[in-house]
C-alpha cells in the first residue's frame, strides 16, 4: 500500500512495533485516531477473530482477510470461518476472503494484495479464485502490457461473492471487461442472472474441463451431466464467453477491451505473406468466422495499390509489400466494404523493412473512427517491438501469432452474438 | 409398478408428453387379455422391484404378435428370470404396444448442486452411448433454447433428414424438452430423469422408456 503511493490515509497495526515504514504504527485497530474504512488483516489464524471484533468496534465496513486457515482446512478451520462469518453479520460488515491474496485497484491506486506493484492501469477487471495463480498473471499482465484495473482474490468467499463482484464490477466506470477464473459457483443460478443482465464483457475460464467420473449410473444423464457440460450450458445461457485456457483469457480481454464488437462474423485478412493469412484463414473457419468475398469496387480499388501477382481478394497478400500507402489503402477499402464486419491485420517483418511503417498506416485509418474492431499480428520477433508500440499506443490489440489474433477475434464476435441474443 | 414408476408415467402424460399405452399383467392369463386390449405386436417387460437391467435375465420380449406369443413369453420370462435369480421378487410384466419404427432420442434431465435442473438432449443409441453427442441448458428451457439444443448437436443433420431419410419432427422434440422443463420447475424432487427412446416420426414423437429418481 505505501509502496504504490496510495493517495488516501495508511494506518499499519502491530503490537509489537513503534513504526513501519517510517509510518506510526499502532498496538490496535481501535488507537488509529481518523476513521477507517478498509482493514487489510493478516494476522494469525488464533488473533483472527479477536482483531476482526475490534475492526467492527472501529466502525470498519470492509474487510480483506488474508489469513487463511478456515473453511479450506476442514474441520476447527470451518467453525472458525462461521463465527467470522457471525462478526462480519453482526456487524453489517463486507468480507473478501478469508484466505484471499488480496485486492489490487489501480485506478484507485490500492494494492492490498501481494502483488509487487501496482498492473498498468486498464479497463480489464479480473475476478480469480485461485490467489497464486491469479497473482501471478497479473504480474504477466505487466510484462505483456495489459492494462488492469481491479484484481481480487476471492479466497474462501464465505462474505462476497462471485455474484457480488460482478454487480460491483458491471457498475464500475473503470472497468470495460470482466475476466474470471473460476474453480465452482456457489449459486449459480444467481450468478446466471447476474451475468445475463451485465452488458460488458464477461469471459471465464473454468478449471477441471475433464468429464467428472460421475458414480451416477443410473440414468444416460446422470452420467453425461458432468459438472463441467452444465458450466458450459450454464456460461452459454448467461452471455459469458467460456474461453479453454489462461493465454486465451487475457488475448480475448485485452481485444474486447479496447475493440468494439463486430456486427457479424465476416472477417477481412490483410498480410504480406501468404503462409501467416493462411493460417489465420484456416483458424478463423475453425472456430466459426467466414472469409467473405469483396465487393468488386474494393477489389478494384486494392488492385491498383498491390503487384499484378498479389492476391487482392479476401484474403488480401501484398506480396511482401507493405508500405504505408499499400497498408493504409487497402485496410481502409477493406473496413468500407459490407461484406466486412472486422479485420485483421497481419505483418510479417524482414529485416528489409521498418515494422514502424505498416504499424503507422493502420493505427492512422482506425484514428477517430471504430465501428468495426481491427486486430493486429506483427510477426517476426525482433525488430517488430517498435511497430507493435506504435499498435498498442493506438489502440490496436496485438498477437505475436495469427491463431491468438483470431482466436481473440472469435471472442469479440461471440460477445456480439450474446448482446442480440442473452443480455437483457 | 412402483410408485416411482406410476409417478413418472403420470408426470409425463400430465405435461402433454405423449407416452405408449401400457399395462401391468400378473398371470398368463391377464397377459394375453392385456395383449388384446393394447394390440399386437407388443412388448412384454418384466415388472421386479429387484431388477434392474431386465435385458440380462432375458426380462425383456419383443413383438409379440399373437395369443400364442405373449403366453409362451410370460411363461418364458417366469422360468428364465427364477432361473438367473431365484431370490428377486416379481410382480408380473409390463405389456406396452410395440412403437412404430422413428428415430430414436434421448431427452433427459439432471439436478445439478449448482445450477439446479439441467437438461440434456441427444440422439439415441450410439450416438449417446458412444459419442456423447448431446447438448445441455439449464432450465427453464423456452423454445428457442430447445432448438438451438437440438440443432447443436453433431448429428442433428439426421434429425433434419440427411441422406434420404424421412426428416424427424423438430417441433415434437422442442414440444417434449419445453414440457419436462417446466414440469421438473414444479417437481424440485426429481434428481434425475431419463426419456429413453423417445421416438420422433415426420409428425410427433412417443415416449417408449423412461426412468426417474428423486431424492
Amino acid at each position: 500500500m505505501l509502496g504504490n503511493g496510495f493517495p488516501g490515509y495508511v494506518y499499519p497495526v502491530n503490537p509489537k512495533a513503534t513504526d513501519i515504514f517510517e509510518q506510526t504504527c499502532y498496538p490496535s485497530v481501535l488507537d488509529i485516531p481518523g476513521p477507517v474504512d478498509l482493514a487489510v488483516i493478516v494476522v494469525p489464524i488464533s488473533y483472527a477473530l479477536a482483531v476482526t471484533e475490534e475492526c467492527a468496534k472501529k466502525g470498519v465496513k470492509g474487510i480483506i482477510m488474508v489469513t487463511a486457515g478456515f473453511s479450506e482446512v476442514g474441520g476447527e478451520g470451518k467453525q472458525l470461518e462461521e463465527q467470522l462469518m457471525g462478526i462480519v453479520d453482526r456487524y453489517g460488515m463486507r468480507l473478501i476472503g478469508p484466505n484471499t491474496l488480496g485486492v489490487v485497484n489501480a485506478h484507485a491506486g490500492m494494492n492490498a494484495s501481494i502483488i509487487s506493484k501496482l498492473p498498468t492501469k486498464g479497463g480489464i477487471s479480473f475476478i480469480t479464485q485461485s490467489g497464486t495463480l491469479g497473482l501471478a498473471l497479473a504480474d504477466w499482465t505487466m510484462e505483456m502490457g495489459i492494462g488492469l484495473n481491479i484484481v481480487v482474490s476471492t479466497g474462501n468467499k464465505a462474505n462476497v461473492d462471485d455474484v457480488d463482484l460482478l454487480e460491483y464490477l458491471a457498475d464500475d466506470k473503470q472497468t470495460d471487461v470482466i475476466a474470471m477464473y473460476i474453480e465452482g459457483i456457489n449459486h449459480g443460478r444467481e450468478f446466471m442472472e447476474m451475468a445475463k443482465g451485465i452488458s460488458k464483457p464477461i469471459l471465464a475460464v473454468k478449471a477441471g474441463r475433464t468429464r467428472s467420473g460421475s458414480k451416477a449410473v443410473f440414468s444416460h444423464t446422470g452420467s453425461l451431466a458432468g459438472s463441467d457440460d452444465v458450466y458450459s450450458a450454464a456460461f452459454k445461457q448467461a452471455g459469458i464467453i467460456r474461453i479453454e485456457n489462461i493465454d486465451d483469457l487475457f488475448d480475448s480481454a485485452l481485444a474486447l477491451s479496447v475493440q468494439p464488437a463486430p456486427a457479424g462474423n465476416r472477417v477481412g485478412i490483410i498480410s504480406n505473406g501468404g503462409g501467416a493469412s493462411i493460417i489465420a484463414s484456416d483458424t478463423c473457419e475453425r472456430l466459426g468466422l467466414a472469409i467473405p468475398g469483396l465487393e468488386p469496387g474494393t477489389r478494384a480499388s486494392i488492385k491498383e495499390l498491390v503487384p499484378k501477382f498479389a492476391s487482392y481478394s479476401n484474403p488480401v497478400d501484398t506480396a511482401g509489400l507493405a508500405s504505408y500507402e499499400t497498408y493504409n489503402g487497402i485496410g481502409k477499402h477493406m473496413l468500407r466494404d459490407p461484406n466486412i464486419d472486422a479485420l485483421i491485420v497481419i505483418y510479417v517483418h524482414t529485416v528489409m523493412w521498418d515494422s514502424r511503417i505498416p504499424a503507422n498506416a493502420i493505427v492512422d485509418i482506425h484514428r477517430g473512427r471504430c465501428l468495426k474492431p481491427v486486430i493486429t499480428c506483427w510477426l517476426g520477433g525482433a525488430g517488430t517491438e517498435a511497430g507493435i508500440d506504435i499498435l498498442k499506443a493506438g489502440g490496436l490489440p496485438n498477437y505475436p501469432v495469427p491463431e491468438r489474433a483470431v482466436k481473440a477475434l472469435a471472442s469479440l464476435v461471440k460477445h456480439h452474438g450474446f448482446l442480440e441474443k442473452v443480455k437483457e | 409398478m412402483n410408485e416411482n414408476e406410476e409417478r413418472l408415467w403420470k408426470l409425463l402424460r400430465d405435461c402433454n408428453i405423449s407416452v405408449l399405452p401400457m399395462a401391468v399383467a400378473s398371470s398368463t392369463g391377464a397377459a394375453v387379455e392385456v395383449a388384446q386390449t393394447l394390440g399386437h405386436p407388443v412388448v412384454m417387460k418384466l415388472l421386479s422391484p429387484d431388477i434392474t437391467h431386465k435385458s440380462d435375465v432375458g426380462g425383456v420380449i419383443l413383438d409379440l404378435g399373437s395369443d400364442k406369443e405373449v403366453k409362451d413369453a410370460y411363461q418364458g420370462m417366469m422360468k428364465s428370470v427364477k432361473q438367473h435369480l431365484p431370490e428377486a421378487r416379481i410382480e408380473g410384466v409390463v405389456l406396452q404396444k410395440m412403437a412404430e419404427p422413428g428415430l430414436e432420442v434421448i431427452v433427459g434431465a439432471k439436478l445439478d448442486p449448482q445450477f439446479g435442473h439441467v437438461i440434456m438432449f441427444g440422439l439415441g443409441g450410439i450416438f449417446v452411448e458412444i459419442c456423447s453427442d448431446v447438448s445441455f441448458r439449464v432450465t427453464p428451457v423456452d423454445r428457442d433454447m430447445a432448438r438451438e439444443m437440438v440443432l447443436e448437436i453433431r448429428g442433428s443433420p439426421i434429425i433434419e433428414g440427411a441422406r434420404g431419410r424421412e426428416s424427424a419432427d423438430l417441433e415434437a422434440i422442442i414440444d417434449v424438452i419445453t414440457a419436462l422443463s417446466s414440469m421438473l420447475e414444479k417437481n424440485p424432487d426429481i434428481t434425475e430423469i431419463d426419456i429413453n427412446p423417445l421416438i420422433v416420426y415426420s409428425r410427433g414423437s412417443v415416449a417408449v422408456d423412461a426412468r426417474m429418481l428423486t431424492k
